[in-house]
């Protein structure tokens, strides 16, 4: 179905630069057209070129990719495993705010000793952001509400709900943004690289994600998944349990959402401030991601990480010549963009 | 020269070659019938003809002049009309306005709806063809689905026109009337290609026949000088038609039991208080002109559609509020009536494809895990044991031919081993070898003590298979009967609603 | 309260507010009846929204501003109409794709083009000006909403009218319902699909280019990013509901517009406005509910 899918499923070296290739064209046809766009606003493409892979591998900027890939893997996985079914999870925004707002109560107000508050701030966050994500799913099989569009619209009341309680009830007030009081020292994801921003969050998603890989390819569940997502109707015919199976591949979607919110609040955030989860728009690149690889999980994860260097890169370009880093999730979306049409991914059924 | 020719007609696809110099020639008012078995060519001969196929080599050349149709509007604008097997409807719209889509008369800016109509029933009433302009396509019964597709080619001014296998969805007697319609049209100047393989419409209707086997013309007969053996032969190349081996056995206890099974459709009641036993050792065919319940009912036998009331029990155990998953671990195995949207994954390989319902249980799992070699192993097996040509296990099913693909569904469903098996037009469209290789492997099934629901729009296939038949029209079962009580006038007069008393 | 939902500020904000998500609920009434599922509704309007004040801003007129709002939006919505249309690629994701591209493309060039982040606003440009219809405007309560309001509003309502005669009683209109009911019956007929799907989208853009106009210059004389929040998305719902038929979209987007200023109506009355602002989207979903629970929507599944 996809071209990563394909790829990831042989070893024949042909097979795998052929499918490939299309993947290689649209990044040209990505980087051309931001050029242009850059060209075209008076910005030198080259010189964005340049100061792009500068910023991502250069130096240090190599663990601030690592960082930032971190929560961008984690967030392809959410997305790309209801993909692999063939279903849609939009809503990873709210479910990622939901976690971490979550993770950071638990982790200021609970009543208990250290450790114990953070285990369990990692594990109501992920709750809750499976729970929510289960609700869309329940609309769907109960009301029939498709999940393309309930998951989208469900994550502003999420968004607004955890926003109103750092704004008011929870708000710290020496802080000029709403925001929760800081997170103890104690209760926080230590460093797993000291000087760096790589903390123990990082573990924890690489345990998720090979996890999620291997029950992809060995699984029973995961070749139901796969099935599922080639051809729905025979996967049912088969006896595959479909209701079922969307209630808990939307749990574990949103869960995973749900665990990236409270290892960004609890690791590098500190705090659950509104809007700071969802600026760096991990959600957006993480979608894209998955898209690109056609909801295979492993291409999913290169696929985030090379996004996660491309934005660090743009972070830097942003610094040292003034290109707005935004260019560079126009570069994302207009590679998905060009593989969809071009019906290398997803092809209409 | 004949007033329509394709000359030397050759066509491709990737792996068959379709037509292989292919000459047809029609005369004016003539009913011409082009016959062969499933894949012998005549559809894409036809869709060549009405402009949906660019042939690779070879012209038509109508009432003269040679043309090249390159899209159906070419031949739709040269007077060429098709109706085809699967109609071509817009269900939510009326009557006249699928007659006249594209063709709308108008006033100003907007349809002039009153004149559609008046046009429409006119149309109608002259060729003999009764409709109601305004009735919405959805609600109409498909003999008047058939006659609404003829009338809009008539509108469109066809002097030649295509009928697709008309029959399969009629009862032997609306068949009846259709051929009055065709005869008519004929009389009126019309040209009618008739494709078919039955050899009795043929016999019945047809003023020549062009046989194609195999992509190439085998014969080309006047109805009146030949008889079914000299066309049975041109079609096969053999003298007899395909008969199955199969000894008479007893019955054994019930095996699966459907009670006042009550199922509803999308806008009405599919399948209305339904009641039979099948036991181990039988073969229960399901006669009846296609879309009149059967589906449905065998959908809500294996879980795939909701019942609305009844009960449906596999050996004494009753299943109805079961998942299929649940019904299958009952004991109960299914080949799906369409191969390619509900019993395989074209994308997926022959290996995801034949795992399917063993991918939970030992060997292939162990603990919920997959184990690949074993899958490898399985997939291999049958695929030996079913002679299925594949270039491999790991080769997507999609590029399959008919036949083989069948049988990959055919092989899964026959290893479950499962007391029922539920066998849903198991021979549509698949080529002669492949039917006798599925014929007889379902009737080594019912030797080894299995119990089938067969369901078949094919009386040849019911008749040649069944231990007993019921047949079943508007949902309902009108008749249940012996194979030995059975014949084909019989089953068709129960399929046009006759009741017992009537026979 | 009474006296508050009665107010004619209350009805002019609710007019205000179905205007954007009625205007680009057309265009995906127009998309779903030629057979295509258009959720790139959002990106366009946002991209309507910015080269309307982008136009407005740069060519020192209201004009520039409404041209520069449908050219860019119609463009936009080109591409979908290449993708899926012609390359018959998997609308939908090609719609994900395309709003998020559309969010990128506008805070780029926000910077890039306009030089601010965040949002963008010139107390010095040309916003659309409200008429006043004598008669309707002297009405009492609704007096302001029905004839006080910009030209936009009313053409959205004309278009409502347009549309819904244009489908059941033009040749066109039925060409295009045979197209989304069942193509492959319409081609053999001779009708071109490809052709109509892509007049129909691109027309789509042009509606949803106006839909951004009225966001960004309706009644406030702004962009912001991610201006549109959702209402794109609230349109792909109204189509849903009304499973569209012109009429009950826009009745559909009726009871979005007056959710939404039910949401501002309270927020005036102090409840704070991070649930407020849900008011839409809550009334969206719950609607979405209702109408499942009583089976009024399309069975089809929405996936990939």
């Amino acid at each position: 179905m996809s071209a990563f899918a394909g790829l990831m499923r042989t070893t024949k070296l042909p097979q795998w630069v052929g499918s490939l290739l299309p993947v290689f064209w649209a990044v040209i046809v990505g980087f051309a057209v931001c050029g242009a766009i850059a060209g075209t606003v008076g910005l030198s493409p080259l010189l964005m070129l340049t100061e792009l892979i500068k910023g991502a591998v250069e130096g240090p900027q190599i663990f601030e990719t690592v960082a930032r890939a971190v929560p961008l893997v984690g967030m392809a996985l959410a997305a790309a495993m209801p993909l692999r079914a063939g279903i849609v999870n939009l809503g990873t925004d709210g479910q990622l705010v939901l976690g971490g707002c979550v993770a950071a109560i638990i982790a200021l107000y609970l009543p208990a000793p250290d450790g114990v508050r953070i285990v369990l701030a990692l594990i109501t966050g992920t709750l809750v952001g499976g729970a929510y994500a289960a609700l869309a799913a329940a609309g769907e099989i109960y009301a029939r509400v498709p999940l393309l569009v309930s998951t989208w619209l469900m994550s502003y009341p999420a968004k607004g709900l955890c926003g109103w309680l750092v704004h008011a009830p929870l708000a710290d007030p020496l802080v000029a943004w709403p925001s929760t009081r800081r997170i103890p020292l104690g209760t926080r994801l230590e460093h797993l690289i000291p000087g760096t921003p790589i903390n123990d969050g990082f573990l924890l998603i690489a345990f998720a994600a090979i996890l999620i890989v291997f029950l992809d390819r060995r699984s029973s569940v995961g070749y139901e998944l796969r099935l599922r997502g080639l051809n729905e109707r025979f996967a049912r015919y088969g006896g595959v349990a479909i209701d079922r199976q969307t209630f808990w591949l939307m749990f574990a979607s949103g869960a995973m959402a749900g665990l990236i919110g409270a290892v960004l609040v609890l690791g590098s955030q500190y705090r659950f401030t509104d809007g700071a989860l969802t600026a760096p728009q991990y959600t957006w690149s993480g979608t894209l991601a998955a898209l690109l690889a056609g909801g295979e999980p492993l291409g999913a994860i290169i696929a985030a990480v090379l996004f996660a260097a491309l934005q660090t890169g743009g972070f830097a370009m942003e610094r040292s010549v003034e290109i707005p880093r935004v260019l560079t999730m126009v570069l994302e979306s207009i590679v998905i963009l060009f593989l969809a049409m071009r019906g290398a991914i997803w092809r209409r059924r | 020269m004949a007033f329509l020719e394709m000359i030397d007609i050759v066509k491709r696809f990737p792996g068959v070659l379709a037509n292989d110099h292919v000459n047809l020639a029609v005369e004016q008012g003539e009913i011409h019938a082009v016959m062969g078995e499933n894949g012998a060519g005549k559809s894409t001969l036809m869709a060549i003809l009405y402009g949906l196929h660019a042939p690779d080599e070879g012209y038509i050349r109508l009432d003269g002049k040679t043309e090249i149709f390159r899209s159906p509007i070419d031949a739709i604008e040269r007077g060429v009309g098709m109706v085809h097997q699967s109609f071509k409807l817009f269900e939510s719209l009326t009557v006249w306005e699928n007659i006249v889509y594209r063709r709308e008369p108008r006033r100003g800016l907007f349809i002039d709806a009153k004149a559609a109509q008046r046009q429409v029933a006119e149309l109608a009433a002259r060729y003999g063809l009764p409709i109601d302009p305004i009735a919405r396509v959805g609600t109409l019964p498909v003999g008047v689905r058939q006659r609404l597709e003829i009338l809009k080619a008539l509108y469109r001014h066809a002097r030649i026109l295509i009928l697709d296998e008309p029959t399969a969805v009629l009862t032997p007697g609306e068949a009846v009337s259709l051929f009055e319609v065709i005869r008519n049209l004929a009389v009126n100047g019309c040209t009618v290609l008739l494709v078919t393989h039955k050899l009795n419409e043929v016999m019945a209707v047809s003023d020549r026949i062009t046989v194609l086997r195999d992509g190439k013309v085998t014969d080309r007969l006047v109805t009146a000088e030949t008889n079914p053996t000299e066309i049975v032969r041109a079609m096969t190349g053999r003298n007899v038609l395909l008969q199955v081996g199969k000894t008479a056995r007893p019955a054994g206890e019930i095996r699966l039991e459907v009670k006042h099974l009550v199922v509803d459709g999308r806008n009405r009641r599919a399948v209305d208080d339904v009641s039979f036993a099948l036991r181990s050792g039988e073969i229960l065919g399901i006669a009846g002109v296609a879309g009149n319940g059967q589906s449905e009912l065998v959908e809500a036998i294996v879980g795939l559609w909701p019942t609305d009331g009844g009960a449906i029990l596999v050996d004494g155990k009753d299943v109805t509020a079961l998942p299929i998953a649940g019904r299958r671990d009952a004991g109960m195995s299914y080949i799906a009536e369409d191969r390619s949207r509900t019993a395989s994954a074209g994308t997926a390989s022959a290996m995801d494809n034949l795992a399917l319902g063993f991918h939970r249980r030992r060997p292939i799992a162990v603990h919920g895990l997959l184990n690949l070699r074993e899958m490898r192993g399985w997939a291999r097996t049958l695929i030996r044991k079913f002679d299925i040509r594949i270039a491999g296990e790991t080769t997507p099913v999609g590029t399959l031919s008919g036949g083989n693909l069948q049988k990959i569904v055919i092989a899964r469903e026959l290893a479950h081993d499962a007391p029922v098996l539920i066998a849903e037009q198991p021979t549509r469209g698949v080529d002669v070898g492949a039917i006798e290789f599925i014929h007889a492997e379902l009737v080594a099934e019912r030797d080894r003590g299995h119990a089938i629901l067969l369901v078949s729009a094919e009386l040849s296939e019911i008749m040649a298979l069944s231990d007993r038949i019921i047949v079943m029209f508007e949902g309902r079962i009108v008749a249940s009967l012996t194979r030995a009580e059975a014949d084909e006038a019989t089953l068709g007069l129960y399929m046009a609603g006759g009741r017992k008393e009537a026979a | 309260m009474t006296s508050f939902f009665l107010s004619p500020a209350f009805f002019d904000q609710a007019v205000l507010g179905i205007t954007p998500i009625l205007l680009a609920a057309l265009a995906g009434t127009l998309s779903e009846r030629v057979g295509l599922f258009n959720i790139a509704l959002e990106g366009q309007m946002l991209v309507g929204a910015f080269a309307a004040v982008a136009g407005s801003h740069f060519t020192g007129s209201l004009a520039g501003g409404v041209l520069m709002a449908v050219v860019a939006s119609t463009l936009f919505s080109g591409l979908l109409a290449f993708g899926s249309a012609i390359l018959r690629g998997n609308d939908i994701v090609i719609g994900i794709s395309l709003n998020l591209l559309a969010a990128g493309l506008t805070s780029f060039l926000l910077r890039s083009l306009l030089g601010v982040s965040g949002t963008f606003s010139d107390s010095a440009m040309a916003g659309l000006t409200r008429l006043h219809i004598p008669g309707l405007a002297d009405l009492p309560v609704i007096g302001r909403a029905l004839g006080e309001q910009n030209p936009l509003v009313y053409l959205s309502w004309l278009l409502v009218a347009a549309i819904a005669i244009f489908l059941a009683y033009t040749p066109w209109g039925l060409r295009v319902r045979g197209i989304g009911e069942q193509a492959d019956a319409a081609v053999t007929l001779g009708a071109n699909a490809v052709r109509y799907r892509i007049a129909v989208t691109l027309a789509g853009g042009a509606l949803c280019g106006l839909a951004g106009l009225q966001l960004s210059l309706g009644s406030l004389t702004l962009f912001s990013e991610n201006m549109t929040a959702g209402r794109g998305w609230i349109a792909v719902a109204a189509v849903m509901l009304g499973r569209a038929r012109p009429l009950p979209v826009a009745a559909a987007c009726v009871l979005f517009g007056i959710a939404d200023a039910l949401g501002l109506k309270l927020q005036g009355e102090g409840l704070p406005n991070q649930i407020t602002d849900s008011a839409p989207y809550v009334v969206t979903l719950i609607a979405l509910v209702v109408a499942g629970l009583r089976q009024k929507i399309d069975g089809r599944k929405l996936s990939v």
